[in-house]
């Protein structure tokens, strides 16, 4: 199972992005700045946006799905019962899932853009996917949220999970880890590795490669670990 | 063309002498090609094909309970056109521009922003329609008579909250009619011309050919 970016560019105005590089089996994390294309691939790897040049190619992937930035993007049903429905799921234990249980029939524009993205995050991870694609996961949510999101991603084993995000305070145990820079699609390499040469890392993996600690991973616990460890 | 008061006031010419008659609507339509970006501007509106579509039903529909479709056709098909063409010419805040050169700081003010507005809410409607289309895919859901209901319905649930959105807004910044705007028009070399050629197919329109090459004569 692969998913790879053969010289892909994209090229609008000013906007310019290209990337090359192999996607394997395991959770991805690109990160880059708000503007920096994300989106753009995260659409092309998804297969609902073609490159100006380049291709991608896909190998043993049979089901894919995007998960776009704005939860209200994916709504297709009048209610919440009926949107749960339309991702051919049984609403009460995604209800569950999402805390939003015994509101079945309300408005799905009723939510407020947090809950509406619990919804749609609750739908999308009742499925397995061979390629899960996360625009901006975080987004909307609140600190306990985002957590329970990173956690959640974190325990994706089958399928190959791509991460497009600018978060840099609550991320899932991930893989690999890829940056966009100046426009180009960055391999790091695996973590913890490739956390070295991570040029916008956040801001607490900065203050701990400073006094010379590298957490195992970049989950809460993970960085907590590292940062108790400086204390040895 | 780059005048918007120009612009206006050519497509409202081309457009009543299309109205009236078969012969003003096919110099109406050459100086569509003439003088627009031609089909270019038909590809750039989302919702041209299935006007077009729609008025081509029509006539088809009036010529088969005997009356005169391909009139209708092609009157009806040139107005689209120059709509089309004024449509995807149009920049941001210029209609704001125009209706208070026309009407004035209250009543033009009022009218340009309800104009510019309401285009706003057709480019995110497009946009909405985009996104409905793509949700469906990703949910591997096919667009059907089924389907139209719970779309529309979300269609329209979101220009009314756009548009609670917008009202609170203006009310916040202070807005209770009327605003100050001083219009910019730029005009281009070839603006004038244009618009001159225009009243061409309104002679047409209006006088018989045959009238025409007797004064010509």
């Amino acid at each position: 199972m692969e998913l790879e970016f053969m010289d892909v560019l994209v090229e609008r105005d000013r906007f310019l992005i290209r990337g090359s590089g192999r996607f394997t089996p395991g959770t991805h994390l690109v990160s880059g700045r708000v503007g920096s294309g994300k989106t753009t691939l995260a659409m092309i790897a998804a297969g609902l946006g073609k490159p100006d040049r380049g291709s991608v190619r896909r190998q043993g992937i049979g089901s894919a799905m995007l998960s776009m930035q704005f939860p209200e993007q994916h709504l297709t049903g009048s209610t919440l019962e009926s949107e749960i429905a339309s991702w051919h799921l049984d609403p009460d234990p995604v209800l569950a899932l999402a805390g939003l249980s015994g509101r079945e029939k309300d408005d799905p524009f009723s939510l407020s853009r947090g809950e509406l993205k619990r919804l749609h995050l609750a739908c999308i991870f009742s499925h397995p996917f061979d390629l899960l694609i996360l625009d901006e996961p975080f987004s909307a949510l609140d600190c306990r949220e985002k957590m329970a999101t990173a956690d959640r991603i974190g325990s994706i084993r089958a399928g190959i999970t791509i991460i497009f995000t600018h978060e840099n305070q609550h991320l899932p145990r991930v893989d690999h880890l890829w940056e966009i820079r100046e426009g180009a699609l960055v391999s790091l390499g695996g973590v913890p590795e490739a956390l070295v040469g991570w040029k916008n890392k956040p801001a607490v993996l900065a203050e701990l490669h400073k006094r010379g600690v590298y957490p195992k991973n970049l989950s809460t616990a993970d960085i907590l670990e590292a940062a108790c460890r400086t204390h040895d | 063309m780059q005048d918007a008061r120009l612009r206006l006031l050519t497509v409202i010419i081309l457009s009543v002498a299309s109205f009236m008659s078969v012969a003003g609507a096919v110099a109406a339509f050459f100086w569509w090609m003439i003088f627009t970006p031609g089909i270019r501007t038909i590809t750039r509106s989302p919702f041209a094909l299935f006007f077009l579509g729609f008025t081509a039903s029509v006539s088809a529909l009036i010529w088969f309970t005997g009356g005169d479709g391909i009139s209708y056709l092609v009157r009806m098909a040139v107005i689209l056109l120059l709509a089309f063409y004024a449509y995807s010419e149009r920049a941001p805040g210029e209609f704001l521009d125009l209706a208070v050169w026309l009407f004035g700081r209250k009543l033009g003010f009022d009218t340009g922003l309800a104009a510019e507005m309401s285009l706003q809410g057709m480019e995110v409607l497009s946009d909405e329609i985009r996104r409905i289309r793509v949700a469906f895919q990703l949910k591997s859901l096919k667009p059907g008579f089924r389907s139209i209901i719970p779309a529309a319905g979300l269609l329209i649930h979101s220009q009314f909250a756009r548009a609670e959105e917008q009202a609170d807004l203006l009310a916040v910044r202070g807005y209770r009619g009327g605003g100050m705007v001083c219009p910019e028009f730029t005009r281009a070399k070839g603006d004038f011309p244009a618009f001159l050629s225009a009243i061409l197919p309104l002679i047409l329109a209006i006088m018989p050919v045959g009238d025409i090459f007797i004064l010509l004569q």
